[in-house]
């Protein structure tokens, strides 16, 4: 089956089940609890003082490389291994 | 077999990795728009200061014992001291309305 189309069934499955929903507020929960969102937060602002600009898209092509290292490996883990739990449920019943 | 396992693992990070993009957008576009709001209302607007040391304070001014400083009652024209102003206050403005 084309990747693509694949990709978006498995999406569509995740969404219709109630499991995507499950998943982000893990993710969410997790990354909150950690202390991530606030250091993304402070980072946007001294990236702002920096570049003296608080344009959105200049801002974000600087934050976001940085912010996605800076999630912890066992959130990173932890979810990864719960939404692989859910795909290979997915995969089995098709 | 293999195949079917690398997909699942590049969809998975796919996937997490769409949630996580969303959520830094989503940060970075209230940051943004909150210091553009702020820069229009106050365009004068200074962060407070941080002393990593902690012996000036947000102004960036040091520790002041309240003894020290002195204000200028108006109703009495004396200088008071701070730490004792509202018991001059409460004697200054009662003694004024009292004669």
């Amino acid at each position: 089956m084309d990747t693509t189309k694949l990709k978006g069934q498995i999406q569509k499955y995740l969404v219709e089940s109630g499991n995507y929903e499950l998943i982000s507020n893990e993710l969410n929960a997790r990354l909150l609890q950690e202390g991530w969102v606030d250091k993304v937060k402070d980072l946007t602002k001294s990236e702002m003082n920096i570049n003296e600009s608080t344009n959105f898209t200049q801002i974000l092509s600087t934050v976001e490389p940085k912010a996605l290292e800076m999630v912890s490996d066992s959130t990173k883990e932890t979810v990864l291994s719960q939404i692989r739990q859910f795909l290979e449920e997915i995969v089995d019943t098709k | 077999m293999t195949e079917e396992t690398i997909t699942i693992d590049s969809i998975s990070n796919g996937i997490l990795n769409n949630l996580l993009t969303t959520l830094i957008q989503d940060i970075v576009a209230r940051e943004t728009t909150q210091q553009q709001l702020l820069k229009t209302r106050y365009p004068d607007l200074r962060s407070y200061y941080y002393d990593p040391n902690g012996s000036l304070d947000i102004n960036g001014l040091q520790k002041q014992q309240e003894s020290s400083q002195y204000i200028h009652c108006e109703n009495c024209g004396r200088d008071v001291s701070a730490n004792r102003l509202a018991a001059h206050l409460q004697r200054c403005l009662s003694r004024a309305s009292r004669r």
